[in-house]
């Protein structure tokens, strides 16, 4: 009797429980976003979109791999000794630029397909607006392969396994190097159009518009002709039979039109200006240029940072000079090398190397002040590196290696053990009480300070705490800026023999520099002085490698050769000389150039190192792929 | 209980220790060696930077063995018996390009030599020291033809291992100052770290225009005593 209530009971129970609900079993789900809400609302495509653009690779950045800016002639590492391999790389691993993010790819070819497919409440602006934008990022994504590997197979909608137990028909060869600089050319000319975000003829610089896809263009038809001329200059050329890398030369002068006509369309839009707001000072006004994000006309595309919500990094933290630090741990990873510093040039024109001793050797120049022997330099270089006698946040960075004492005939060199110490006290009666050695090195061998002779000054934030692990800085990374078009217009224009044109947008930053109006002519312009006006001006901005790998001269510059000062880092270290009774020279200061002490091999970029190798992994699974030359 | 909790731990034990025999490969156990010669002659390299390539079909995965050569131009590999390929690697070395592999049968430890055609050669190189220089005097040959002479180099090292990447002092001269047909004479100054070992090793390289890798003479030792 009483299971059959229970019976009852539950039954009558259940009944009523499941007639409350109609469509219990066809309910929307609360914790699972469905593609039709996805792709019908702007705000989750926008979400979806931020992560593609943040997933856009660089060898070197603010956040994660800026390390990388150690590894070439431009800087070194004098951080944490654990990882002094960066100024011992014997030569550079041929996977070192591997990259392969068919991934990212992929979701970019779905997320195409699926706005087509799901999206019925966007307006046709809004569709094409986002979908421009995602082959946007893809382009720039087969930007970052063809660099780094050459032809890449050219992928373009979802691959989709069929579980047939047959997966060739997802295996497809690389395409021609060529083809994919083609892609990247008329996907930009198609969606140009269709891509907007300029509010009030203010284009956005974190979004893809009509310029920022002008940009992509201008680089890589550049790099294009480039590789197209310059490949087929070579005594041999790096070529594979199918064209999987190297381009034929006749196709260099097509490419080099594109990116001036890329370029110029750009400048003349005047929807950018370089930066010019601090005029007082032209060095502070050129950090500002990269650094600064109100008021900022010039940057085209960037990384952006925001420490409102969260999204920082710890550029400053790990580079601010050790002076001068807020935290207790870490500083002067990255410092800048002596090569860097004399590739900037004097204001007269002048090749940039310093003036350190007398024109016949016979005696050091003796300097009033640290910061004399930088004077009448290149505005760009107080921009770019915190040199002896410089400030920052306006507080001084002191750098002094020692003191150099007269003994009568000769100078005794005394550097100390310690940062910051006096020369005196108990350690050196004979001292005279100022200071040996600066607060901010330079020092042979203690880490975590510069041991070049230089700090970074690019990139750094200058706000109060922003070196502190606490509150981090979030300066933004610039991928595109205009001094960039400039030189690309100028390079493309002189490969072009247009040399006048070429010569005005040099003229154009080097007078931001602080040098004279027309301070480069068709008469004077050179290659050579293009490519030192890249390394100066994009100095740490990802560049330098790329670019020596484009005009095929890095196996040149780096060849590995002990005693080739352009594979050596070379340092700066400023010395306080003692010698009484010569008013002349007491006092005063006095420099010396060495390879710096914790630098070991020379850089050593081989041929096979102009393509990356493909991982053995990726040529398992497709044995339709062709390996590159030399590996 | 003790007992069974004993039984259980040995064959435990015995399990896991059987287990880790069963299931793995024995280590390759043959050596395949040799040389990269020339006319007989081994060509002498950078140490590290110069590979062959082993190759071996009938397996899923088609992956290449490299094998690095050693600066006197000596390899070596450890391999399973069996029949590779090996391929001289285009573009590398010193020599001109050939790339038909080369069978090889690895049963036990096997030698083989490796003709390669280099473009060109140093012969005859002596070595003086002469007040605080080292002086070389040597010829170089032309062997392949098919490319130009960039320049030679004589490096000076404070070990056997002296080459164009690991050297204490070099000298250098371009092809424009030299005459193929007559002995050339290069001179480099004796570091300060060598002068106080009492020793130096001296090496010579000829640099092909467009080849990265130089054609190296053997090592040799000259005393500053």
């Amino acid at each position: 009797m009483k299971t059959i209530y229970n019976i009852l009971i539950i039954s009558s129970l259940l009944t009523l429980m499941a007639g409350c609900r109609k469509d219990w079993l066809e309910r929307t789900p609360q914790t699972i976003i469905l593609e039709e809400q996805v792709w019908n609302d702007p705000k989750m495509i926008l979400g979806l979109l931020a992560n593609y653009y943040d997933r856009l690779p660089t060898d070197m950045g603010v956040d994660g791999n800026w390390r990388n800016m150690a590894d070439y002639d431009d800087a070194m590492w004098s951080g944490y000794t654990g990882e002094d391999g960066r100024n011992n790389i014997i030569s550079y691993a041929y996977s070192r630029w591997f990259f392969w993010d068919y991934g990212l790819i992929r979701d970019i070819n779905l997320a195409l397909e699926s706005i087509d497919k799901y999206s019925t409440k966007l307006t046709d602006v809004q569709k094409k607006q986002f979908a421009a934008e995602l082959r946007f990022v893809r382009a720039n994504v087969y930007f970052e392969l063809v660099k780094r590997m050459g032809g890449v197979p050219l992928i373009t909608k979802q691959l989709i396994y069929d579980f047939s137990g047959d997966p060739t028909p997802l295996q497809f060869p690389r395409a021609k190097e060529a083809e994919v600089y083609d892609f990247i050319a008329s996907e930009m000319d198609a969606i140009k159009e269709d891509l907007q975000n300029i509010a009030n003829g203010t284009p956005s610089n974190t979004r893809a518009n009509k310029y920022t896809a002008l940009a992509l263009k201008s680089r890589a038809m550049l790099y294009a002709g480039s590789i197209a001329k310059y490949n087929n200059l070579m005594a041999s050329p790096i070529t594979l039979p199918g064209g999987e890398v190297g381009i034929p030369a006749e196709k260099a002068n097509e490419y080099f039109t594109k990116a001036l006509e890329a370029s110029k369309e750009i400048i003349t839009s005047g929807a950018f200006a370089l930066y010019k707001v601090n005029t007082g000072n032209l060095g502070e006004n050129f950090y500002e240029a990269v650094v600064k994000k109100i008021g900022n006309k010039e940057a085209i595309f960037v990384r952006d940072f925001l420490s409102a919500k969260n999204k920082r990094h710890g550029f400053s933290y790990d580079n601010i000079p050790l002076g001068i630090r807020e935290d207790n741990l870490s500083s002067s990873c990255i410092t800048p090398s002596l090569n860097l510093v004399e590739s900037y040039e004097y204001l007269d024109g002048s090749n940039g190397a310093l003036k350190t001793r007398l024109p016949d050797n016979s005696d050091f120049i003796y300097y009033d002040n640290l910061q004399d022997i930088f004077a009448n330099k290149d505005a760009r270089l107080y921009g770019t590196v915190i040199y002896p006698g410089s400030t920052f946040k306006g507080l001084p960075v002191q750098i002094q290696a020692g003191v150099m004492k007269w003994n009568g005939a000769a100078y005794q060199t005394i550097e100390g053990s310690q940062l910051g110490a006096i020369y005196g006290g108990t350690a050196y009666p004979d001292g005279d009480g100022k200071l040996l050695v600066g607060s901010s090195g330079p020092h042979r061998s203690i880490q975590e300070v510069t041991n070049s002779g230089f700090y970074m000054r690019k990139f750094l934030d200058a706000g109060a705490g922003t070196s502190t692990r606490g509150i981090l800085s979030d300066i933004w990374w610039v991928r595109f800026r205009l001094a960039e078009i400039y030189l690309n217009a100028a390079e493309a224009a002189f490969e072009l023999n247009q040399k006048a044109d070429a010569a005005t947008w040099i003229s154009a930053l080097r007078e931001r520099a602080g040098f004279g109006a027309n301070s480069v002519t068709d008469a004077t312009l050179t290659m050579d002085r293009i490519r030192n006006e890249r390394r100066v001006e994009l100095a740490f901005e990802d560049h330098r490698v790329w670019d020596l790998k484009r005009w095929r001269i890095a196996d040149q510059v780096w060849n590995g050769q002990t005693g080739n000062p352009d594979n050596v880092v070379y340092a700066l270290y400023p010395y306080r000389i003692i010698r009484p009774g010569d008013a002349a020279r007491d006092g005063k200061y006095v420099f010396v150039k060495m390879v710096a002490p914790r630098f070991k091999a020379p850089r050593f970029f081989q041929m096979g190192n102009y393509y990356s190798a493909i991982d053995q992994g990726v040529l398992n699974n497709n044995p339709k792929l062709v390996r590159n030359p030399f590996h | 209980m003790k007992i069974k909790a004993f039984f259980y731990i040995t064959s435990a034990a015995i399990i896991m220790l059987t287990a880790c025999k069963k299931d793995n490969y024995a280590p390759p156990s043959s050596l395949l060696t040799g040389k990269v010669v020339y006319q007989g002659q081994p060509v002498g390299v950078r140490s590290n930077g110069v590979q062959l390539e082993l190759w071996q079909r009938g397996y899923q995965l088609f992956t290449k063995i490299p094998v690095y050569i050693d600066q006197d131009g000596s390899f070596s590999a450890s391999l399973f018996d069996g029949k590779y390929k090996l391929v001289r690697l285009k573009g590398n070395g010193p020599w001109a390009d050939n790339t038909d592999s080369i069978d090889v049968t690895v049963s036990g430890n096997t030698v083989i030599d490796v003709p390669v055609d280099p473009y060109f050669i140093i012969k005859n190189e002596a070595f003086q020291k002469n007040g605080s220089n080292i002086d070389a005097t040597f010829t170089v040959q032309a062997v392949n033809t098919s490319k130009s002479l960039e320049a030679v180099r004589l490096y000076l090292g404070l070990t056997t291992i002296t080459d164009q990447s690991n050297n204490a002092a070099n000298a250098s001269k371009a092809a424009a100052a030299i005459d193929i047909t007559q002995p050339v004479t290069l001179s480099a100054a004796i570091p300060a770290a060598a002068t106080t070992k009492g020793y130096v090793f001296v090496r010579l390289g000829v640099k092909t225009a467009g080849v990265q890798e130089l054609y190296y003479t053997a090592p040799q030792k000259v005393s500053l005593k």
